[in-house]
């Protein structure tokens, strides 16, 4: 109840902080427009050459281009800033701020990780919302409760793999402080926007088992085409819960680390 | 001399910048993402077959040659030259007895070497294992060199005359996010300019940024004949011409405007 109300707290802390950059807000929509026009019109020129690619067609991917949209949404939502402050460029743990949120009496990992809101995310989320239904509705089939949602729990799960790995490039940090692992992710990351189908054997184990960056929009897609088998979906829960138990434990490893710095 | 203090300055900002490779390394690895990704796409789009007359391996071939061109003309210190003007960095640039753009240019030439030493042993790696297939003609191989010269020109001069708007306007980074958005979508990389469709492809032989990456590498993997080469050229040295002029003229008025904050 206490972490619900904190939440509650960042929240409107953020929206506060938004408002007093106006101009901001048309910035970002800027760069919202463009990520998504991009991203759209990149899946539509690479479909107006071929028909399908290895079982993906335009409608598909498009699907998996929107759930790559709304997990990068829901990242810079509420995951992305807090953990960019802490282990990107002159982050926390480098210039030894972290020591403020060890002090106060709340769950460490709790406070690292959803601090920092981004509410003109939601910018994002409805493009990315946008694309879904768009791919939904030219995908044709009719979705029943049970497809949407095993889409709902594989989108969940991505999201929970998207934290779990951010989470432990991050803590990376508490061993070589000052190297930017969560640019290194974000480069990967950006590797989810086609399905790991569309890229050679070596780099799809890569994408699926070391940085399992692929399943987390692979899985949501194809529940959205509705050709999900019930064992992916088990299996990419299974990660998730697996990848979650593993990063929170590196993180307090890590933790155990930290020894300020400055002061 | 003015070319001596030039030479000096870019001498001892290379040798800094030396210093903190892994952070570069780190950045030139995120800039190679994208163009690699479609390196696959299009490269598995293609498979034993062609797409739009391009095999696999001239897939790989262009891709692997606009991997190291962009990184050739990626200028990415006009994403400072907004820092320095609003925070009176320019300040002491000013006062040096040559212009400020010899501080951008240094800058440039040190992330260029530094940014190449990761990216040449790279992209050679890549070569080895994917086995691109170019037929180098002595004509391309020669056009190829003033071909990207120019382009890295258009290209820095662009950007640094939108980042000057900086003297009128605060966000004015912005701009430089669109323009990097169209030189995806135009110049190249996001397909072949051959390949794109009808509208897109008009407006990518038209506008100025086919001509900052796209244009070399498309003479380079002997995409062109010679009135394609001709005209390519053409439209490279007219729009260098506009850039030069629209710098001259934004720096002239900037500079006039510009009222030391800080310093």
């Amino acid at each position: 109840m206490q972490y619900l109300r904190m939440v509650r707290l960042f929240i409107s802390t953020a929206i506060q902080n938004m408002l007093a950059y106006r101009l901001n807000f048309w910035i970002s929509l800027l760069h919202s427009l463009l990520s998504f026009g991009t991203g759209v019109i990149a899946v539509e020129v690479l479909f107006g050459q071929v028909e399908a690619i290895r079982g993906w067609t335009l409608s598909s991917t498009l699907g998996l281009l929107g759930t790559y949209l709304t997990l990068g949404a829901l990242r810079r939502l509420f995951i992305g800033p807090s953990l960019e402050a802490l282990a990107g460029m002159d982050g926390e743990i480098w210039t030894g701020k972290f020591d403020y949120t060890l002090l106060r009496p709340v769950d460490v990992q709790f406070l690292a990780s959803v601090r920092l809101w981004q509410p003109l995310a939601l910018l994002d989320l409805v493009l990315g919302g946008g694309v879904l239904i768009a791919a939904g509705v030219r995908l044709g089939h009719t979705m029943t409760f049970a497809d949407v949602l095993s889409f709902l729990v594989a989108l969940a799960s991505g999201v929970a793999i998207l934290y779990a790995i951010l989470l432990a490039f991050s803590a990376l940090v508490f061993w070589s402080p000052g190297f930017l692992y969560t640019w290194l992710f974000n480069a990967l990351f950006q590797m989810a926007r086609y399905p790991v189908g569309l890229y050679p054997g070596w780099l799809r184990l890569v994408l699926t088992w070391v940085v399992p960056v692929g399943i987390m929009t692979t899985v949501p897609a194809q529940a959205l085409s509705g050709d999900l088998p019930a064992a992916t979906l088990a299996g990419s829960l299974a990660l998730a819960v697996v990848l979650f138990a593993v990063a929170t434990v590196l993180f307090r490893t890590g933790l155990r680390r930290y020894a300020s710095a400055s002061s | 001399m003015k070319l001596r203090g030039g030479l000096a300055l870019i001498k001892a900002t290379w040798l800094s910048w030396m210093q903190v490779r892994s952070f570069f390394f780190l950045l030139a690895f995120g800039w190679m993402i994208p163009p690699l990704i479609y390196l696959f796409v299009w490269s598995t789009a293609a498979g034993s077959g062609t797409v739009g007359g391009m095999t696999r391996e001239g897939f790989v071939a262009y891709y692997l040659v606009l991997i190291v061109v962009n990184q050739l003309t990626y200028s990415q210190t006009n994403w400072t030259v907004g820092d320095v003007i609003r925070y009176g960095g320019m300040n002491s640039l000013l006062l040096r007895p040559l212009s400020p753009v010899f501080d951008a240019l240094s800058s440039e030439v040190a992330g260029k070497v530094v940014y190449l030493t990761f990216v040449v042993p790279v992209t050679a790696v890549l070569a080895v294992i994917l086995r691109p297939e170019l037929h180098l003609t002595l004509r391309n191989a020669l056009a190829f060199v003033p071909a990207v010269a120019l382009a890295w020109a258009l290209r820095f001069l662009w950007g640094y005359s939108l980042a000057l708007l900086a003297f009128w306007a605060t966000q004015a980074d912005a701009l430089l996010a669109l323009q990097d958005a169209l030189i995806f979508l135009l110049a190249g990389q996001v397909a072949p300019t051959v390949l794109l469709p009808g509208v897109l492809r008009t407006a990518a032989l038209v506008l100025p940024f086919r001509y900052m990456v796209g244009f070399p590498v498309e003479v380079l993997s002997g995409q062109l004949d010679r009135v394609g080469l001709a005209v390519g050229f053409a439209y490279q040295v007219g729009w260098l011409t506009v850039a030069l002029v629209a710098f001259l003229v934004i720096w002239r008025a900037g500079v006039r405007r510009y009222s030391a904050v800080g310093g």
